[in-house]
């Protein structure tokens, strides 16, 4: 298990969140993700197989921008 | 740990940000209502005054060209992001205000061939409105945040330290652990660190929300971002950057922040597909209305007002800014929410469960009296020798209090958890510790009983000492309650909590202890490691809320429904309990339940509100009683109502 700290931009009402949530959620391996509109953060807790990309892209498919993600 | 970005760095661009924002939409604010306010005296003079200003299609023309740049420059933003919605099936609240404005602005066009009303007025309008909502709920949104923007502007900027024995003054980036700090009277503390010289009170508010200042000498251990008040202090730095005591703070009340409360679980449902219910919805009106009247100009007007009412932003805000706010004030007042959930729960508590030592006591021990038939001094001698192995708070107290010059040699040295200690002195078999200890051992206390039982009922742990199963004498220890402690608990009984002391000292210590800050109950003899049972077995009469410190009393805060880990400053175990109190007082988890108390009866109104709303509001834009704009001004009122609400919780005392 690891977890992904990302900071997200362009999102700006709570379904923007609500909608990482679900892109996110939907790659395999991802076992939570929690976005927070207000802070524009996420933290995300996804099996060791799971690639930064992989999330990266998922949050680009709906339409918003990774700023800045860590793993630990 | 693998980092792309430094983590402190996420900090400044998330603050840098959010101002960028701000400052965005007071940009697009001030153009929008620029160019559309000719369109508003344009419209309110022709068709509500009737007085032709130009003829009928000049002035559409006009209308059009000044909403051009309002709604696709100005709102370029809003409609790139609704309309990629469409494309990408993850909707948004943007897809509902740019369905709506580009619907109604198109009917612009049409009008001029006299096919319908023109609405393309209201679609400069709405979105103008738009902008101006965004505006004043991202400004409330900063202030929900501004205590944490607080605790970020805390640290120092730079120090003065002693490098190859000259005083240099360094940005704080620069400082290194084992650097040796000079910090002068009502300067800040640059970072964490030991004093290794001088003496002084330090102001530790901004962390603790303690208001008395510490006191530090040789040895303290001092937290950087707090103030020295009054003597010069050379502190050794011992942690620096993202290590520090207010880094982890910070980090952990952002982290916090992003947590869910079980609460809006139905909330998120819903903002999940809102949007493209309601897409639904307008188109279903639109149908309908023309259907049954005929009437396409006023079908329009109504699935626009549908599009631009509804509004899931104020539900999906509801409960994240509470919280921010909530924990927020927390973070101020030294009171750190780790979980959401933990608000929640916390109003379903029903008993608070104690630990005893450092929790409602001191936790400082002070020997108040020793009892010997064989002479004080050889019993300290003897008890001194063993206790010196120990790493146990009474143990240091006694070996303290002993003050010996030299001690015996100690042979077989055993620690027995939760009774005492055993040991041999010569070929003497020593024994220290407790009455449970020397009824295992069968040893008789005949002759010191009644002296015991006097210690006990006094409030004294009392430390008894044999030698060949000869019982030599018995030391009094004593931690005594914290100031605030018994008033706390007067607060938390009128709010009919159950009370409850668990401790390892006897019942009569306990009892006397107890009774001394008005506990009633009392569960005494408890082993370290079966402080989580006792828990557990609480938890059969309803939810219980655990009070220990992080350190020894972790799995007893893990098997409360909501654990409050209590230390002072640097001492806190941050990671253990659902709330941590930075500051050691009882005073701390009566402010902490009024905190959580409060920001849950937020956010339930908040989620009242929200709902509220778009029950009443999305029927009426339905059954065309609604003008669009009157919706879009509902709907900017609903988000910054949620996020203003929020706001008034800084207003509750806790």
């Amino acid at each position: 298990m690891k977890k992904f700290k990302l900071l997200i931009e362009g999102m700006h009402c709570a379904s923007c969140a609500n909608n990482v949530e679900r892109s996110v959620g939907k790659v395999s391996g991802v076992k939570s993700t929690s976005v927070n509109i207000l802070t524009r953060k996420g933290i995300i807790e996804a099996e060791d197989s799971v690639k930064a990309d992989d999330i990266k892209n998922a949050v680009a498919k709906t339409g918003y921008k990774v700023v800045s993600l860590s793993e630990e | 740990m693998k980092h792309e970005h430094m983590h402190d760095k996420v900090g400044e661009e998330d603050l840098s940000m959010e101002e960028k924002e701000i400052r965005g939409w007071k940009n697009k604010l001030v153009w929008s209502w620029i160019l559309v306010i000719p369109i508003v005296i344009l419209m309110v003079a022709e068709r509500i005054f009737m007085f032709e200003i130009f003829d009928m299609k000049t002035s559409i023309i006009i209308i059009l060209a000044l909403g051009f740049p309002i709604i696709f420059i100005l709102g370029y933003g809003t409609m790139k992001s609704g309309f990629r919605g469409f494309t990408s099936l993850y909707f948004n609240m943007d897809s509902l205000i740019a369905l709506g404005t580009f619907v109604a602005y198109l009917t612009g066009f049409f009008a001029l061939f006299d096919l319908v009303q023109d609405y393309s007025g209201v679609a400069s309008m709405i979105m103008a409105i738009f902008i101006t909502g965004k505006y004043i709920e991202s400004k409330a949104r900063g202030r929900a945040s501004q205590e944490i923007k607080k605790l970020l502007e805390l640290g120092a900027k730079s120090a003065r330290v002693l490098r190859n024995g000259k005083e240099i003054e360094l940005p704080i980036a620069e400082i290194k652990i084992g650097d040796v700090m000079i910090v002068k009277p009502g300067e800040k503390i640059p970072t964490d660190g030991v004093v290794v010289k001088g003496e002084s009170a330090v102001d530790e508010s901004m962390v603790t929300g303690e208001s008395l200042p510490t006191d530090k000498g040789v040895k303290s251990l001092v937290i950087g971002a707090t103030i020295n008040q009054d003597g010069i202090l050379y502190i050794k730095a011992t942690k620096v950057g993202n290590d520090t005591f207010l880094a982890h703070i910070i980090e952990l009340v952002e982290e916090a922040q992003g947590t869910k409360v079980p609460i809006q679980r139905l909330a998120d449902k819903i903002t999940g597909v809102f949007v493209p219910i309601i897409l639904v919805i307008a188109l279903l009106s639109f149908f309908n209305w023309f259907m049954f009247t005929g009437d396409l100009s006023r079908s329009i007007g109504v699935a626009v007002a549908v599009l631009v009412i509804a509004c899931p932003c104020a539900l999906g805000l509801a409960t994240p800014i509470a919280l921010m706010v909530g924990s927020g004030i927390g973070a101020k007042n030294g009171i750190l929410i780790r979980k959401g959930e933990a608000i929640q729960t916390m109003k379903e508590i029903k008993i608070i469960a104690f630990d005893k030592t450092g929790t409602i006591t001191e936790g400082k021990p002070k020997v108040t009296e020793v009892y010997s038939k064989v002479g004080e001094k050889y019993l300290l001698e003897v008890a001194a020798s063993l206790e010196k192995l120990s790493e146990h708070p009474i143990a240091k107290t006694i070996v303290n209090y002993a003050n010996l010059k030299t001690y015996k040699k100690v042979t077989a040295f055993k620690i027995l958890r939760g009774r005492g200690l055993e040991g041999k002195i010569g070929s003497k078999q020593i024994l220290i510790g407790n009455r449970t200890l020397f009824n295992e051992r069968k040893i008789s206390l005949k002759g010191f009983e009644a002296k015991i039982i006097d210690f006990e009922n006094s409030g004294n742990t009392t430390m008894i000492v044999s030698e060949n199963k000869k019982i030599l004498g018995a030391i009094a220890v004593a931690d005594s309650p914290k100031p605030d402690s018994m008033a706390a608990l007067q607060m938390l009984h009128k709010q009919g909590y159950k009370t409850v002391m668990i401790t390892g000292d006897n019942e009569r210590t306990a009892k006397a202890i107890a009774a001394s800050v008005g506990i009633s109950e009392v569960i005494a003899n408890v082993l370290p490691e079966e402080k989580a049972n006792k828990v557990e077995e609480l938890q059969k009469e309803g939810m219980v809320a655990f009070v220990g410190d992080g350190i020894n009393d972790a799995p007893a805060l893990k098997q409360a429904n909501v654990g409050i880990a209590m230390g002072s400053g640097t001492d806190i175990a941050i990671e253990a309990g659902d709330i941590v109190l930075a500051k050691s007082s009882l005073t701390g988890v009566v402010q902490a339940i009024n905190l959580s108390k409060a920001t849950f009866s937020k956010i339930k109104q908040n989620l009242f509100w929200a709902f509220a709303y778009n029950v009443l509001a999305i029927p009426a834009a339905i059954a065309g009683v609604l003008h669009p704009i009157i919706a879009e001004i509902a709907m900017a009122a609903s988000s910054i109502t949620v996020v203003s609400n929020a706001n008034l919780l800084r207003r509750r005392k806790i």
